[in-house]
Parts: structure tokens; sequence; C-alpha cells
């Protein structure tokens, strides 16, 4: 009986299997080759073995490990700044949405939107001519930042990531303010606790590992940010934005350096397998 | 408790308006008129007009919304049909029998959690030998890895909740496995799937690295191609015509995810505490 279900499992697991092994398994084979022979496009087809010089010429890079400190930095930035708006905006509109559901509807569009198409339309709110935001400025304060220049630019690329996801921290923390029993905030208010010290001494803990998941879940997403900063400002001026993601994109086809593109992806995939499982291993200890 | 609400409305208008602020500026500029676009940067329209979807619409050889939208549109059925095709008998003996629970399952759930540009060069390169390049299909074959895991979580998210004893009463009538998943299971997992489609749809049209790299001019998708208008060599960007095409880019995720935005939300959430 067991056996037979074995083979069965097997099955009905074969879809996915093969489709993970065909779409994903050839790559990681190549990426290895590559991540380890010196190649170009015209090399394509015949690697030539060169051991760990592509990783050798990863860690040489400045670029790199400023395209890492910028993703460290944004990534954590952006998540702190989402949890904080979207935790406050959870907890102060709840009672409003208990009644009028519907408000999650209109705070979630962002979400919506493409993230590529999101940095477009800064493009536009932000230009100095057709944009509405410069617009305003002038007319109430009398300036406008320069918001793509170097010396604004991060702020500017941190504003807009923020904007477009604190509606998802927003989501995690709703959902979790929600699930909260409405005994526990009534036998605290009987007992004459205040709504201040309700929320941090009883709330608060109680949506903790939403917390934790929350941070986690926007600093991986701010981490390997692309699409949003590319269309904006693409890497930057003098490549002041340009994220991890950004910098193995252009590697490789502005540059063409295969193998130098490879071994950045394989060291970004062994950093997130890392950072990932010890994660995993917290949060699990943490619910225990 | 009595909570007064009207500070409430407040704060929920100024964080809507903040939050959807290039929205509501894309929209209000897509109706403006070539002349007023650049003479009234406000969000107030002088003369409403549909001059800029007129241009967008009114097909040229170069810059084609209809190829673009089409190729979104295969891209993204594929990319959203496909994981559920494959993940769905996967996700029955991962829940009854407990099957791969403790290698396969997260394996493919932490998939989420890479930087798709990883995946992003040795696909091309793969693509680039197999001809797969700048095709509708690549594109949809990856949008599918993408989508995988989400699928995977919420189909066996569904299956856990499924009761048992309509299981058991399919094989008393003696019905086999195949038989059972495809009459009795797969029928009441219909909820499920039309979130998980509908997300993974969404999830699809809006992606933008791969149809980046993978994909040049046969089988630009949307999100790329709205990024073309605003590249146009010389005499500056049309701002009218751009905002236009993204309004158009962006109004079929907007539209699916408002409509069903109570079941959008259920499963951002649920892949998220899962995960």
């Amino acid at each position: 009986m067991v056996k037979k279900y074995k083979l069965e499992n097997a099955v009905l697991a074969s879809p996915t299997s093969l489709f993970l092994l065909a779409i994903l398994g050839f790559p990681v084979i190549l990426s290895l080759t590559y991540g380890f022979s010196e190649t170009s496009f015209e090399t394509l087809r015949s690697p030539e073995f060169s051991g760990l010089q592509n990783f050798r010429d990863v860690t040489a890079d400045k670029t790199f490990w400023q395209a890492a400190w910028f993703s460290l930095r944004f990534g954590t930035i952006t998540a702190v700044l989402e949890c904080a708006l979207g935790l406050a905006l959870a907890v102060y509109l709840a009672p409003l949405i208990q009644k009028h559901s519907w408000v999650v509807a209109i705070l979630i569009i962002p979400m919506i939107v493409a993230p590529a198409m999101m940095g477009l339309m800064y493009r536009l709110i932000l230009n100095e001519f057709a944009g509405p935001i410069p617009y305003y400025l002038y007319s109430w304060i009398g300036s406008s930042p320069a918001f793509l220049s170097p010396k604004n630019v991060f702020t500017t690329v941190i504003l807009a990531e923020t904007l477009q996801w604190t509606p998802f921290a927003f989501l995690l923390f709703l959902t979790a303010y929600q699930s909260i029993p409405q005994e526990i905030r009534e036998a605290a208010t009987v007992d004459g606790t205040r709504p201040w010290r309700l929320f941090w001494k009883i709330e608060f803990p109680l949506m903790l590992p939403t917390l934790f998941v929350a941070v986690f879940i926007r600093f991986i997403d701010g981490f390997r940010v692309f699409d949003n900063i590319y269309t904006l400002v693409g890497s930057g001026p003098g490549g002041s934005t340009t994220s991890m993601s950004i910098y193995i994109f252009e590697t490789f086809l502005r540059r063409g350096e295969i193998g130098k593109s490879m071994a950045a992806a394989i060291l970004l995939f062994v950093s997130a397998f890392v950072v990932l499982s010890v994660a995993q291993w917290l949060l699990r200890r943490a619910s225990r | 408790m009595k909570r007064r609400i009207g500070p409430r409305w407040i704060v929920f208008i100024i964080a809507a308006f903040v939050m959807n602020f290039p929205v509501i500026a894309t929209f209000a500029t897509a109706f403006k008129g070539p002349r007023e676009v650049n003479l009234n940067p406000s969000l107030w329209i002088e003369a409403p007009t549909l001059e800029n979807f007129a241009t967008v619409l009114t097909i040229s050889d170069r810059l084609n919304v209809y190829d673009y939208l089409w190729n979104s549109l295969v891209a993204a059925l594929i990319g959203a049909i496909l994981p559920m095709i494959v993940a769905f008998p996967l996700a029955w003996p991962m829940v009854r029998r407990g099957y791969g629970r403790s290698i396969l399952f997260p394996a493919i759930v932490n998939l989420r959690a890479l930087p798709l540009i990883i995946f992003a060069i040795p696909i091309y390169l793969m693509y680039a030998t197999v001809g797969l390049l700048d095709t509708r299909l690549g594109l949809g074959l990856i949008l599918a890895i993408v989508n995988l895991p989400l699928t995977l979580m919420l189909l066996v998210n569904a299956i856990a909740d499924l009761p048992l004893e309509l299981e058991e009463a399919a094989r008393m009538d003696g019905a086999r496995t195949g038989r059972l998943l495809l009459r009795v299971v797969l029928p009441l997992c219909r909820p499920a799937l039309i979130t998980t489609f509908v997300f993974g749809f969404i999830t699809a049209w809006n992606e933008f690295l791969f149809g980046l790299m993978l994909t040049t001019s046969d089988a630009v998708p949307m999100t790329v191609g709205a990024s073309f208008f605003f590249a146009t060599s010389g005499g500056g960007v049309q701002w009218g015509v751009a905002a236009a095409v993204m309004v158009i880019a962006a109004l079929p995720p907007l539209l699916l995810g408002l409509i069903m935005y109570r079941r959008i939300t259920g499963s951002m959430v649920a892949g998220a505490v899962k995960g």
C-alpha cells in the first residue's frame, strides 16, 4: 500500500518536477559552467574553464560592492519605513475599515500597478515641465528640489518604493490586528487600560510575529529592487542607484561580461540562501 | 468602546491621495491635449480630450500598442494557468499524505524570495540556444515559474480546507485517484482556482525584468512597450501620449484587482504568513 502511494505521489508530482527541471535545471548547470569560465557572447559555445577568476573579478569590482551596499541600505530603509507607516495606518484606520471595507481597495491600488509602470509615472510627475509635483512646489513655496540629481536621487527612489509598498505592510498588519480576539480588548478596557497602553502592552506584542514577517518580506523585495528604479532613473547619475539586480543586468547585457555577471548572480544566490535560511530558522524558533 | 470616525476619514483620504498620487496624476495628464500638457501641469484638466488615446491606438509601425497588449495577454495567460495545471496534482498528496513537505514544498516556496535576476541570465542563454528568445511562449514559461510558488501555496491551503468526507465517499464508490482529483477535488477548489488565476495574471502582466531581457521585438509585453514611449528620439517625451499608454497598460490589472480586491488581499496575506 505504502509503495503504491509512493509511485502515485511521484506521478502526481511529476508535472511540477519536470517543469522545474526543464526551465530551471538546465540554467543552473549553465550558470555554474559559465560562472567558472572565461566567456563572452562570441565564445558562448566554447567556455574556457577559468576557475575562480570571475569571482575574483567581481569581488575586486568597486561597483559590485557599491551595488551591494545600495541594495542593503535601500532594502533596510524601505522595509522599516513601510512597516512603520503600514502599522500606524492599519491600527488607526481599523475602526473605519470595520464599517467601510471598500476603503482597503483604495489603499491597495499602488500594489496592483506594475512597479515598472510606477517608475515611469514618477518620471512624469517629477518632470520639471509637465510634472505636477514641481509645479505645485513652485507655486506654493517658490522652489522645487532636483529630485533626480545625484544628491537627491536616493531619497527619491526610497520615497517612491515606500509609497508603493506601504499598502502591503498595511494589509498584513490590518489582518493581524483584526484577528486579535475582541474579548482581549474588552477585558483590558473594562480594567481601565487606556488606548495607548492597550496598544503597546497588548496589541503590539500580539502583532510582533507579523512585524518580523513584514520587515523580512519587504527587506527581501527592497534588496532585489529592479523595475521601478530602472524605469525611473536607470542606474542613476554616476551609477548612484545601481542596485544588485541592476548591476548584474548591466554587467550582462550592456557589457557582455557573461562570466562575471554569472559569478555575481551566484554570489547573490548564496547570500540570499543564507539569509533566507537564517531568517526562517529564527522565525521557527520564535514561534515555538 | 466608542471611537471617533471623523479624523480617521481625513487620515484615510490623505493616505489614499499621497500613495495613489502618481496614478491620479497620470490619469489626469492622459486627458490633457498636447498644448495643455506643456502649459498646465496641475491636476486640473482645462479641456479634457481623448486625443492622446486616439494617438496611442492609431497603429504605428514602431510602437504598436495592440501587439504589446496581445503579447502581455498571451504571456500572462500562460504564466497564470500553467502553474495551476502542474501544481494542482502535486498539492493534493502534499496535503493528504504529507508528500514533499520537508524538501519540495519549502524549496518551491522559497523560489519566491530569490532575486529574479539570478535566473534571468542563464534563462536568456538557454532561450538563445533553443529559440525561445523573443517569443510569447518563452516569456509565458518563465512567468509560470514566477507564479509557481504562490500558486502551490494557495492550492495547498485550499485543499487543506476541504472536508475529507467527500473524498472518502468517492473512494467508497471505487474512484481512483485521478478520477477523485478531477471529479471531486477540482470542482471544490473552484474559488481558490479563480483567486489564484487572478493573482497570477496580475503578477504576470506586471512583470518587467524578464520582458526586458527576453524580448526584443516580436513578444514585447506592455510594461516594456510602455517604457519605449519615454525613450523617443529627439524632441523629448510627449507626456500626454506617454500618460495615455500608462493608463492603458495599468488598466487591465487595475480593473481585475479592484473587482476582486477581497480575494486578492486574502491571497496576499496568505502568501506572506505561510511563507
